[in-house]
């Protein structure tokens, strides 16, 4: 067996392959740990991460607008923006936490901050604060942030839903709509317009609501609160949703659907855009959040207005927004809380909920109006509406177990609205679920 | 020219090497191929066998990724035999794997026969029906969603223009998965059709010129030469797109969210939604190790039969 020539040399061709081979695999292995740990930890002692989502181009304006403003303003200080798509935020800060490299912020919605407080995923704020921040938030939001009454994250800002309608089919069919909030359609009311849009055939569908995907189920709530029911008893121990407000909120919902008012493709476990029908004629209102203004005066081409959100015994909005925190595996919770404290603060709330097309948190802004550029008229219904953010269905959103409570909520009211589950028994498997889950 | 042991520098005196050295030269033969595949096994090792075993174990925790886990024994898989959502996800997923695997498989030998002879633009042909397997899934899924919309898709509004009414192809149930499978349909079959491809062209020609000469028609000599002889590869086709089929997730989530109602909420994104929605990773894992051991089962057992029909 021939070994080749120059065996009398050191190695052999044969060992100097398989020991670069060997050294090869070496090196590849140390390069894929040596990555992992440069994550979490800053080069200096001014540098933060701040993980986000931005679905608008005005909330990336805003947020880009706010680094800057506050590097300016501590030139050692830098901050590193880091933008994810919507759906994955949470599943992202989640594995980054369990990994021990959370970012130093996090923005999350309202509704998200109960279950990353309660596990110690956040840093108690409030040896940061001034001590009067209870007093300058608008009260359902302040109470959104606590956790067993500390403060876990500031309130960055909030939208909310109204009635977007077609002016062109309104006018055509002589629809006039309320001028005030307390002159908001009534639920009767509105199911008449609905009823007679529906009767002309002017839209295919007469309106949809923007509870879709999954994750948006909560926002059904609003409909229960406006009739005058609860998720959750008062002190947010067990269930109430299975008594008659409760039950007859999810007989009128189902009825949208029995009765062709809504599109079949519009209930909550769909991923139908509505805005998207609402842009090409297909409905002519929708029940929508004030985000998709952008979107609307980008891609509509028919003219659209807004009026107030519908009301029942009582008046009830969309908790919609979000809060800004610090994860515990923050390595400079003083200067991240700084950070959090500046973009709360009412200069610059003002000026992102401005570029962003957002609703303020500040009692004061709210009072004084903002200066928005886009639609400001349409803006102004929004931000008054904003003030009819129920506190009890923030605190009911807001408990660590929400996210659970949230999908109950989807799989059971979807098989009320497309299934045809009697609301009695959709409302008594949430209840008893409920109850399940909160133990 | 005789052969002579080679020199050993570390022993002047022409004895046994001793040593490292000794031990080296006396196994690299042996040692060498292992050193070769030694990447790879730590990358599977460590990417692939490591998170099967650490699934197999937070599954006997209850563990929300925040927090820590808690050890519960059994518990999480006692309570899947109880959840209806999961025996409903699991016969989706049955469904769906049932209704793409032996079509995908079958449209993608049916082309492949179809463009293994001499066409023109044979060679154009091949790669249209390949490119839909290149696409990002996602990319795909959406605008899948686009052209079965219920409302302003193109399918629909094709149909309207021929008389034909809407087809509410995504928010009813009875359609919704038939949607799901027609684009899946799309997606596979060039994958197929180039495995076949591959495997037709290694047929030799003569079996089928004899076939000819004894006067088989087309249809038997695909019958008595091309399916047998394809057997291998229908074989591993099964395998892949089941694995496939029952590992899908991108495509449903866009397509439909899991809805209307469960009627396409399948095994991987119940697992989904149970680890990063409602935060029980511990449950999600458990029914990824049934998942796992359902794929292994089904992977055995054909290669039994392949096996036995093999010698047959």
């Amino acid at each position: 067996m021939s070994e080749g020539r120059g065996t009398s040399r050191l190695w052999t061709r044969r060992e100097f392959l398989a020991t670069s081979a060997g050294v090869g695999a070496g090196l590849v292995l140390l390069g894929g740990c040596g990555g992992g740990a440069g994550g979490g930890a800053g080069s200096g002692s001014g540098q933060l991460t701040f993980q986000t989502w931005a679905s608008t181009s005005g909330e990336q304006k805003g947020f880009r607008g706010l680094v800057q403003r506050f590097e300016k303003e501590n030139p050692d200080a830098s901050i590193k923006l880091e933008i994810v798509p919507g759906e994955q935020q949470y599943t992202k800060l989640d594995t980054r936490l369990a990994a021990g490299e959370g970012p130093d912020l996090a923005r999350m919605q309202y509704q998200a901050i109960g279950r990353y407080s309660s596990q110690g995923a956040l840093v108690d704020l409030s040896e940061y604060l001034d001590g009067d921040e209870a007093s300058a938030f608008t009260p359902a939001f302040w109470q959104a942030v606590q956790y067993e009454d500390t403060p876990y994250a500031l309130p960055h800002h909030t939208d909310t839903f109204a009635v977007f309608y077609n002016t062109g089919m309104f006018d055509k069919l002589g629809i006039e709509v309320p001028k005030s909030l307390d002159q908001s359609w009534t639920w009767d009311e509105f199911i008449q317009v609905a009823e007679q849009i529906k009767g002309e055939g002017v839209a295919k569908y007469p309106f949809a609501m923007n509870w879709q995907t999954a994750g948006a189920a909560y926002r059904w709530m609003s409909f229960l609160h406006q009739h005058g029911g609860q998720l959750l008893n008062n002190d947010l121990s067990g269930p109430m949703i299975d008594d008659s407000a409760g039950i007859e909120t999810i007989a009128w919902n189902q009825s949208w659907f029995q009765n062709d008012l809504v599109p079949p493709s519009t209930s909550i476990k769909s991923t139908e855009l509505i805005e998207s029908l609402f842009a090409n004629e297909t409905i002519a209102m929708m029940l929508q959040g004030d985000w998709l203004i952008p979107y609307l005066v980008d891609s509509m081409k028919a003219d659209w207005g807004v009026t107030y959100m519908i009301q029942d015994v009582e008046m009830a909005s969309d908790m919609g927004g979000n809060a800004v925190g610090v994860t515990r595996d923050s390595e400079n919770p003083e200067l991240a809380a700084e950070f959090v404290k500046f973009i709360a603060s009412e200069e610059q709330m003002a000026q992102f909920c401005v570029d962003a097309q957002f609703i303020p948190v500040r009692k004061s802004l709210v009072k004084q109006g903002l200066d928005y550029s886009m639609r400001p008229k349409e803006m102004t219904v929004f931000v008054e509406q904003s003030e009819t953010v129920p506190e009890t269905m923030a605190a009911e959103q807001t408990i660590p177990k929400f996210n659970e409570i949230n999908q109950v909520l989807a799989d059971e009211l979807e098989l009320a609205f497309k299934e045809g589950q009697s609301p009695e028994k959709t409302a008594k498997n949430i209840a008893s679920e409920t109850k399940e889950i909160l133990g | 020219m005789t052969l002579r042991q080679p020199e050993n520098p570390a022993t002047k005196d022409g004895g046994a090497p001793s040593g490292v050295r000794g031990w080296w030269n006396r196994n690299q033969r042996l040692l060498i191929p292992y050193i070769f595949i030694a990447p790879n096994v730590v990358v599977f090792a460590v990417f692939m066998f490591l998170p099967i075993l650490l699934a197999f174990y937070i599954s006997l925790n209850e563990w929300t990724l925040i927090g820590f886990p808690t050890f519960v024994g059994l518990s999480n898989y006692l309570d899947m035999l109880e959840d209806s959502e999961f025996w409903r996800a699991f016969y989706n997923t049955g469904v769906y794997t049932v209704g793409t695997v032996p079509t995908s498989i079958a449209l993608g030998l049916a082309v492949a026969v179809g463009l293994n002879r001499k066409l023109p633009g044979r060679t154009l042909l091949r790669s249209i029906f390949f490119v839909p397997v290149i696409i990002s899934l996602v990319a795909v899924a959406l605008i899948a969603a686009w052209i079965f919309n219920d409302n302003y898709g193109i399918i629909n509004a094709a149909l309207s223009a021929v008389g034909i009414g809407d087809v509410p192809w995504l928010s009813s149930a009875r359609w919704a998965m038939t949607s799901l499978i027609i684009a899946t349909l799309w997606i596979r079959l060039g994958f197929n059709m180039v495995i076949y491809l591959a495997a037709l062209q290694s047929i030799p020609t003569e079996l089928y010129d004899a076939a000819r000469v004894d006067g088989a028609s087309g249809w038997r000599r695909f019958r008595h030469i091309t399916w047998p002889l394809l057997g291998p590869t229908t074989f591993l086709l099964v395998i892949i797109n089941i694995i496939y089929s029952l590992h899908v997730f991108d495509l449903i989530y866009v397509m439909t969210g899991g809805g209307p109602g469960f009627s396409t909420t399948v095994l991987v994104q119940y697992i989904y939604q149970m680890a990063f929605t409602e935060g029980q990773m511990g449950y999600a894992s458990a029914i990824g190790v049934v998942l796992y051991l359902l794929l292994l089962i089904i992977t055995v057992f054909q290669w039994r039969v392949t096996r036995q029909s093999e010698n047959v």
